[in-house]
């Protein structure tokens, strides 16, 4: 029975021809539309992710306060709320920083007859206040304090960033299902043809008492096939994309969005996007009308 | 074997009624050979078409080999068809196949284990006569074969009723009288047959129990 079951799906994708092979076509290109916009969103997102996560804002202070004073005037900067944690970076730990970030080139620093550097408090938002509104919040409530001389920070480019992401995603989703409905019913043609073919086939099937599932499974099992086919050849030509334009694409992503490498589909996306082309084939091969139902 | 109580059948074409069976009421035993006659546009195909469901009755009670045919559900259809064998007045071969292959077909469709497949097959043949011919296309065949292999098919799944449509009309008389020879052969091993014609002759040259349609309504059942 199986073997019967088999062998009829590939001898209906056989018969299937020209159509099926265009079925095949259109899933791979639906799936690939698809898989491509998802890694551009994939590698955006987790730029946003990273982004989110160093995100920090500097408060700069007109003067130092005295060290006796120093514990206390923290205190008020954590209690305008939203922060998480924050560090008092003194004028001369900012200096020191600044000469080991010019590390050779910093003689003229040590030239310098005073500290121009102010001192500053670094501030890590909390989850709540990393939102766009509430780090122009938290910002608002910084610039308030007498102490503060300006405050530096902002999530403007990430949030861009963060909507470009779903943008693409928006994109992604729209073309996918365009392309997706196409390949449905370019696979219910496919199999329409099919059972075109077979009508007198099927006829003899109901006669002798065929079950309803010997019958359609062929059909079934054929979509299946040109969707899982379809599926297979897009996430290979996305992977073969990605491996050339992988040399080139890196160092970009390194410069713009401080990606140190890109990412690709993990094995359960891939495994997602092959299931989507069979359950497109199979669809398209369920919804095939032809053979007269008993 | 069969059970017909009140059976009518109209069939609407448009906003024409055509009634094609009125108040049929008959039985067949299992074991006979009953000839179906009447003219043509009498209501025999129609009849047998109910008898395996290929429609639906508009009134009346059927059954047929132990299943109540019009209150079956949709999914046992298949195992009420598994019990009868058709055969029509064209073959219906499927012509991409050699006759061996339109035989298994049958077998493998229903799941039969490929041990068995070749002697089934070929043990069917014999019992037409096809034997020779097993590995031959439908377009080689004379008409009187093909209608053995359409035969062949019929049988090879083992029915207990055979419901045969006119399967000499295609064929001149001395091929027809070899075919209707067959049908008493596999008759005489066991199979209920009840065999569909609009030649009178043909039914009164049988000897069997007749009966006779006109207009969808059942005239005579004599034996
Ligand atoms: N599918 C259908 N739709 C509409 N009317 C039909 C249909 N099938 C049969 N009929 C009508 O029902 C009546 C009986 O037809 P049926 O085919 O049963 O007769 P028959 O005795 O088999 O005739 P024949 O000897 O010519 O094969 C006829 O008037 C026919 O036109
Ligand atoms: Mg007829």
């Amino acid at each position: 029975m199986l073997t019967f079951v088999i062998s009829e799906a590939l001898s209906n994708l056989r018969r299937g021809g020209r159509v099926a092979v265009s079925a095949v076509l259109l899933i791979t290109l639906s799936l690939a539309a698809l898989g491509a916009f998802w890694v551009l969103s994939l590698n955006l997102g987790r730029a946003v992710g990273e982004w989110r996560d160093r995100l920090r804002i500097v408060v700069y202070l007109r003067e130092e306060p005295p060290p006796a004073a120093l514990g206390e005037f923290l205190q008020t900067v954590e209690a305008v709320g939203g922060v998480q944690r924050l560090r008092y970076v003194s004028k001369a730990e900012a200096l020191r920083t600044l000469r080991q970030q010019l590390g050779g080139q910093a003689s003229p620093v040590e030239q310098l007859p005073t500290n121009p550097l102010p001192p500053s408090v670094e501030i890590t938002p909390s989850p709540e206040a990393s939102t766009p509104e509430g780090t122009r919040a938290l910002i608002q409530r910084l610039s308030a304090l007498a102490e503060v001389e300006e405050v530096q920070g902002g999530t403007e480019w990430v949030e861009w960033l963060a909507q470009l992401q779903g943008l693409l995603q928006v994109i992604g989703l729209a073309v996918g299902a365009v392309l997706a409905l196409a390949a449905i019913l370019t696979v219910t043609t496919a199999t329409t043809l099919v059972l075109h073919a077979r009508r007198e086939e099927m006829e003899i099937m109901r006669l002798v008492g065929a079950s309803e599932m010997v019958i359609r499974l062929p059909l079934f099992l054929q979509g299946l096939a040109q969707g899982l086919v379809g599926a297979a050849v897009a996430v290979g030509g996305l992977g073969l994309a990605y491996r050339f334009a992988l040399p080139t694409l890196e160092p970009l992503l390194a410069v713009t969005l401080g990606l140190p490498r890109a990412a690709f589909f993990s094995p359960a996306e891939i495994a997602l996007l092959l299931s989507g082309g069979a359950v497109l084939g199979a669809v398209g091969g369920l919804m095939a009308k032809g053979g007269r139902a008993a | 074997m069969i059970q017909l109580s009140g059976v009518s059948k109209e069939y609407r074409v448009g906003p024409v009624k055509v009634t094609a069976l009125a108040d049929v009421s008959f039985g067949i035993e299992k074991g006979e050979f009953t000839v179906l006659a009447g003219p043509s546009g009498s209501g025999k195909t129609t009849l047998l078409r109910l008898l395996y469901r290929d429609e639906m009755p508009t009134e009346g009670e059927i059954r047929v080999a132990g299943y109540d045919v019009t209150r079956l559900r949709r999914s046992k259809i298949p195992q009420l068809r598994r019990a009868i064998g058709v055969v029509f007045q064209d073959a219906k071969l499927l012509p991409g196949r050699t006759v061996y292959e339109n035989v298994a077909f049958v077998l493998r469709v229903l799941g039969a284990p490929r041990r068995e497949m070749t002697a089934r097959v070929m043990q069917v043949l014999k019992a037409v006569g096809l034997s020779a011919r097993a590995q031959a296309l439908p377009a080689q065949l004379s008409l009187g074969e093909q209608q053995r292999a359409a035969l062949a098919r019929a049988l090879v799944k083992e029915p207990a009723l055979l419901l045969a449509d006119e399967p000499t009309g295609n064929l001149d008389e001395a091929i027809a009288e070899e075919i209707l020879d067959l049908l008493k052969e596999i008759w005489s091993r066991g199979t209920t047959i009840l065999l569909a014609t609009h030649r009178a002759t043909l039914a009164d040259q049988l000897k069997r129990r007749t009966l006779v349609l006109h207009r969808g309504r059942l005239l005579k059942d004599e034996d």
